[in-house]
């Protein structure tokens, strides 16, 4: 738990190389054969016939998108777990996923098809409430302690899961095959128009919570040292909790519940630059990108039985990725 | 002069059809098939069902298996069906008993049936399993293609007791389908996609009944490269794809692509128009209605054929 490691001062661009390597490797494959002299001509000639086209308006689209949503993630992994003080919170864990899927669901089941431009704001919508409904529940005289806001995370959660259970129970079956891509988690929905969406928010997402990063590292102490050390705990916790909650529902809106990406990235970026925030955060940004980056182009060009979803693969490679990185550093220790 | 034969041929066998269709009539009375009773027949469980007599008080346990009961004439046996059983309309007016996958034992039990029609695509093996155990025999029935599920009709005639009824109808449908089918010659044959979903884009693939009407109607499965049965296809693999012809299996769900998806004009059919959407009931049951689906198929095909031949003509090809 000490601040950035020595010899890391590389890390960052190699990380930034590594997350646009990602980009350039997803936007080589697909089964529309592209060429390099093509994909030029489409950039910086705007070439208009098929491959262009390919290119532009699917394939970087997607890989920026899933750059966006893997940073997002794991930038809200890394501020809920300091937040919690706790390595197994994700951006998952107060609400934030159910309420989200409860809003998506509401709109993908329930009401017509030409309703879909709904879904990412009806999505939104449910995890802001059910984040700000965490909150309030968890708040007391006293401030707002870890365990309350677990507790009352879980709790909801749990509500919410059952909610969900009924909604995909009582749906007409024929939907239920959008709804269940969604709640495994899928980059498909990647267009210039939902990047373009996104932007804004994870840009004022990630921002806010690097300008809170000396609040985070005080955090992590404990609230009475980092009260001691002049911090103003209670502001810097909601402050954090609800860029966090904006980061995590902005993208669960258009990408669905894509697992582990908030949950094993922070963990990798603290071993590549410690557990200091200005640093940590960057880093947790490009390499929960390039991780799901690369993901998405694995989920794509993979199986031979089309695509598979990209929650699935982040989980299939993260996990046993995790366990390299655990062991590697108890031995090192 | 070969043309005009074909088709000669073909108004005549058509014409049959209700012949046919009336002798099965005249010939299905109860006492004429029930002398085969007591009858033992395997079931595609490879189970063999012993029944005493004829039926008398049948469950259905999916609504192909109902559509095939009321085809035998056997419908005024039929105590319980699920409740997706809506064809023919009649058949929306008979007990539930549940779902195809959460079919209610307790509710079934309760009906004293002395026959249950099931299905290994669906019905869970557990709970025809604790059927079987409370003595109530269990017949299943798992067609894989179309010329299954006339055997199968076949085969539930003989369980019925409408033995000669089920032979009949299985007759006159094969006969339907061998119609529907173009005359085999070297014409070209449309890539076609068979979707069940357009968000997300999911096809029918091998080993579908979907796979196999196209194949049947002169068509090739544009999705067929892939392993799977039902792969999700991206928008890019759609336009690599390149189906002359898209059906799209509407299942009271989204049943037409987003304009993000139709603007690609890289494949043939958003680019002709060639989107065709098909009662996804007619496609995914497998009873005797999957030769209505058929001749509609058939009939899409032979129009896109006629239009690339005139294409053809006009030198545009």
């Amino acid at each position: 738990m000490t601040g950035g490691g020595k010899g890391s001062g590389a890390v960052l661009p190699v990380l930034a190389a590594a997350l646009l390597g990602a980009l350039a490797l997803s936007a080589a494959t697909g089964p529309v054969p592209v060429s390099l002299r093509a994909a030029f001509d489409a950039i910086f000639r705007g070439t208009d016939d098929t491959a262009a086209r390919v290119l532009l308006s699917l394939r970087l689209p997607r890989a920026l998108l899933g750059a966006l949503v893997g940073g997002a993630l794991a930038s809200s992994g890394v501020a809920f777990q300091a937040l919690l003080r706790n390595p197994l919170a994700d951006p998952y864990i107060l609400g934030v996923s159910g309420g989200a899927a409860v809003g998506a669901l509401t709109v993908a089941l329930f009401l017509s098809a030409d309703a879909s431009p709904l879904l990412p704001l009806c999505a939104f919508a449910g995890a802001a409430l059910s984040a700000m409904g965490v909150f309030l529940l968890a708040r007391r005289r006293s401030g707002v302690s870890p365990e309350r806001l677990i507790l009352m995370g879980v709790v909801v959660g749990a509500f919410l899961n059952a909610v969900i259970m009924l909604m995909v129970t009582l749906s007409p079956p024929g939907k239920i095959p959008g709804a269940l891509y969604w709640l495994m988690g899928d980059l498909g929905l990647g267009t210039p128009r939902r990047v373009s969406v996104l932007f804004p928010y994870v840009a004022l997402g990630t921002v806010l919570l690097y300008l809170l990063s000396r609040g985070l590292d005080l955090l992590l102490l404990g609230d009475h040292a980092a009260f001691q050390a002049g911090l103003s705990v209670e502001r810097v916790k909601t402050a954090t909790y609800l860029t966090a909650s904006l980061l995590a529902g902005s993208v669960v809106a258009v990408s669905g519940l894509i697992g582990f990406v908030g949950l094993i990235v922070p963990h990798g970026a603290r071993v590549l630059v410690g557990s200091g925030h200005r640093r940590l955060l960057p880093a947790a940004f490009l390499l929960g990108g390039a991780f799901l980056v690369l993901s998405d182009t694995l989920a794509r060009a993979a199986s031979p039985a089309g695509e598979l979803p990209v929650g699935a693969v982040t989980a299939l490679a993260g996990a046993p990725f995790f366990l390299y990185l655990l062991r590697r550093n108890g031995r090192r220790a | 002069m070969g043309r005009v034969r074909i088709a000669v041929t073909r108004r005549f066998l058509l014409g049959c059809l209700p012949v046919v269709a009336l002798l099965a009539i005249a010939f299905d009375r109860p006492g004429f098939a029930a002398d085969r009773f007591p009858l033992a027949l395997k079931d595609d469980r490879g189970v063999t069902v012993r029944l005493a007599a004829p039926p008398r008080r049948i469950v259905s346990l999916a609504p192909s298996l109902t559509e095939i009961v009321f085809l035998l004439g056997r419908e005024r046996f039929l105590v319980g069906v699920t409740r997706f059983c809506n064809v023919p309309a009649a058949a929306s007016a008979l007990p539930k008993i549940g779902g195809v996958i959460d079919p209610d034992v307790e509710r079934i039990v309760a009906l004293s049936p002395d026959l249950v029609l099931c299905t290994t695509d669906g019905n869970p093996r557990d709970k025809v399993r604790a059927l079987e155990e409370m003595g109530i025999p269990c017949f299943a029935v798992a067609p894989q293609d179309l010329e299954a599920v006339f055997t199968a009709i076949e085969r539930l005639g003989i369980l019925l007791g409408a033995a000669d009824r089920g032979r009949a109808e299985a007759g006159a449908l094969r006969l339907r389908a061998r119609l529907a089918a173009p005359p085999s010659g070297d014409a070209e044959k449309p890539a076609v996609l068979f979707v069940i979903s357009t968000t997300p884009i999911i096809a029918a693939g091998n080993g579908t009944f979907m796979d196999e009407l196209v194949r049947l109607a002169g068509g090739r499965n544009a999705a067929a490269r892939f392993s799977g049965r039902y792969p999700r296809l991206s928008v890019e693999g759609l336009v690599a794809a390149r189906p002359d012809v898209i059906f799209v299996a509407g299942m009271s769900g989204v049943e037409r692509f987003p304009e993000e998806v139709t603007r690609w004009k890289e494949v043939p059919a958003f680019r002709d128009g060639a989107v065709i959407t098909i009662d996804g009931d007619l496609v995914t049951r497998p009873g005797p209605r999957l030769v209505a689906a058929l001749e509609r198929v058939s009939a899409a095909l032979a129009g896109w054929r006629a239009k690339a031949a005139a294409a053809g003509a006009g030198g545009k090809r």
